[in-house]
């Protein structure tokens, strides 16, 4: 649920634990964002940072500057001056991937893991299994066929949690146990109702359903999106997949090692609480891609 | 002739630091970093005349052997690590000028576990989003993203360094012999996931540091944590066992705890995840975690929010000119 009134929680002499409720839920974490939005715009003397999360924002603080119980008086004005979560609006750039489904990573992944760990079903054959698809091509068109939200990102620096926001394309997946040693940057991947693109060669505990050449997170800063920062997404960001063919993959790869490839956002977008909820009350939930 | 230091050996894990480290990216899941513990590090780049921020080394267990190019002015602080200036015991909390070609020498720590270097000028490696502060997991800032290897040179910034400072001695932090350290914690952010019996149990007992401890987090080996009942009676979004909440940010300093086992986290920490955090330790005291080795105790001590800031500005008011003579 969300609170009728929000927790404040101290996390230490420099941290406030903001808990606006206590569940997964997209409207949820939508407020969350939007009050992150406002606390941000306010610029309130004394705030370090904000960390959104699913339901809750940890806020970084000054104490010089700003007393805890004046930051959180501050910041409650804030929340109670938003008005209601339908007319609410976040600007959301949309970016687009381009995504090599169930390819030589996903198996290179795949037979790694059951050589070194253990034997285990190929990932894409558990994910049409359990979630009842016709196949590889329905895996790629319903994972494609839907925009992400950033509903967080944290775990491992430059790692986002995207949350599919047509229902009729959420899929459900069992994490690996134990987890992966090897995952190559750029790995696609789905765990629990959440999907990921890897941002570097890490551990990992998601089922692998393919392969993007775009990287999310650029330490060496060499593409133009990495001029300011080093991870792509922030949180409240949209995300479409859309599958392409090994010539296109190899062609995004080349321009990426070349240092030139311009990753593909459409910044101006908007999201309308009002108008997402009206479009899923329309939607005919048995219908699938 | 601008300076440059030579790395001949690199020690443990020696890394370039500055403060407070990189802020504004958290959100995206990088971590301030910065040099662990803050008071010995400022004081170290007071007494070469540096400002406070500037970036210097930290030295972790095993400090680094390194040589230096041209005339300079550089200080030691932090732990005890046998230093020497080509071969003659080296001053601690004293800043010393040094001439081209000599060798300063570190060895084991024997008292105290993290050492800090101030060069005058600053160690001059490029900035990464505003901090010089190196986050070795992701291969951030610092020297090529990572700790010091050998036959490595670090780039030196300009600057008149001032020789035959030292620091007061009550204003240095007391860095005792291994043993038991009393740490301040502010209760909270998820105490009320612990029954009233744990919560006593945590400040009553004895906390021993493990082995597998580093910059990102450390490990504590006691007792057994008394969930509340809260911790159980959850939604399934909150996951299985009772240490599991829905993914939330991990303020730095808190007390994760992960099944049974406490971690603190600190600078080069995850920023979020899914596990309660029942207690956060003040900033004040995480120059004694800095400090502290494997298989040290410590014994936890509640205090409000108010005086741990109030501990934190005693700190702050001590890395000043004045405490430099």
């Amino acid at each position: 649920m969300i609170y009728d009134n929000p927790k404040f929680l101290p996390g230490g002499d420099r941290f406030i634990e903001m808990e606006l409720g206590d569940e997964l839920n997209f409207d949820l974490n939508f407020l969350v964002h939007a009050l992150t939005a406002k606390i941000r715009e306010s610029e309130i003397d004394g705030l370090v940072e904000l960390l959104p999360n699913m339901a809750s924002i940890v806020i970084s603080y000054e104490p010089d500057v700003i007393s805890y119980s004046d930051l959180k008086t501050e910041i409650l004005n804030h929340y109670c001056a938003m008005g209601s979560l339908e007319d609410m609006e976040l600007l959301s750039p949309t970016y687009y991937i381009p995504v090599l489904y169930c390819d030589h990573v996903t198996r290179a992944c795949w037979e790694d893991y059951c050589a070194k760990i253990t034997e285990k079903e190929y990932d894409p054959d558990l994910m049409v299994r359990l979630n009842g698809l016709d196949g590889y091509d329905q895996l790629a068109r319903i994972h494609s066929g839907t925009e992400y939200w950033v509903a967080a990102l944290g775990f491992y620096p430059g790692l986002a949690s995207l949350i599919a926001l047509d229902p009729r394309c959420r899929m459900t997946a069992p994490k690996y146990n134990p987890p992966r040693t090897w995952t190559p940057r750029g790995t696609v991947g789905y765990g629990g109702s959440v999907t990921c693109v890897y941002p570097a060669q890490t551990p990992g505990g998601y089922q692998i359903i393919g392969h993007t050449p775009v990287p999310v997170c650029d330490i060496s800063q060499s593409l133009p999106a990495f001029k300011d920062d080093l991870a792509l997404l922030r949180p409240g960001d949209r995300v479409r997949f859309f599958p392409v063919e090994r010539d296109e993959y190899d062609y995004v790869k080349r321009r990426v090692e070349a240092g030139n490839y311009v990753h593909n956002v459409a910044s101006y977008a908007k999201f309308s609480i009002r108008d997402y909820h009206r479009w899923l009350d329309g939607l005919e939930m048995k219908e699938r891609f | 002739m601008p300076l440059t230091i030579e790395v001949k050996k690199a020690g443990l894990e020696t890394s370039v630091q500055d403060f407070p480290g990189r802020y504004g990216y958290w959100e995206q899941g990088f971590p301030p970093s910065g040099p662990f513990d803050m008071w010995s590090f400022r004081l170290a780049n007071l007494l070469v005349g540096n400002a406070p921020e500037a970036a210097g080394l930290e030295c972790q267990f095993m400090g680094p052997t390194l040589v230096f190019s041209a005339p300079c002015v550089i200080a030691l602080t932090g732990a005890e690590m046998n230093a020497t200036l080509d071969g003659e015991p080296l001053a601690m909390w004293e800043s010393v000028a040094v001439e081209p070609g000599q060798i300063l020498a570190t060895g084991f720590a024997t008292k105290g576990a993290r050492a800090y270097l101030a060069v005058s000028g600053g160690i001059n490696v490029p900035p990464v989003l505003g901090s010089r502060a190196t986050f070795h997991m992701a291969g951030v800032g610092g020297l090529e993203g990572y700790a010091l290897k050998n036959g490595q040179s670090l780039a030196v910034g300009d600057g008149e360094g001032i020789a035959g400072r030292h620091v007061l001695e009550d204003c240095r932090p007391s860095i005792a012999d291994g043993g038991t350290w009393q740490i301040e914690v502010v209760q909270g952010p998820n105490d009320d996931w612990i029954a009233p019996e744990g919560i006593e149990r945590f400040y009553a007992s004895e906390w021993k540091l493990q082995a597998r401890s580093n910059r990102t987090g450390y490990r504590l080996e006691g007792p057994e944590w008394i969930f509340a009942e809260k911790a159980s009676a959850k939604g399934p979004e909150h996951g299985e066992h009772p240490s599991n909440i829905l993914d939330h940010g991990y303020p730095v300093g808190s007390v994760n705890l992960c099944g049974q086992t406490p971690i603190i986290l600190v600078n080069d920490a995850p920023s979020a995840g899914g596990f309660i955090n029942p207690f956060t330790v003040a900033s004040a005291a995480f120059w004694k975690l800095a400090q502290s080795k494997p298989n040290d105790i410590y014994r936890f001590k509640r205090v409000s929010v108010e005086d741990a800031q109030e501990m934190r500005r005693e700190i702050d008011h001590l890395c000043t000119e004045a405490s430099i003579q």
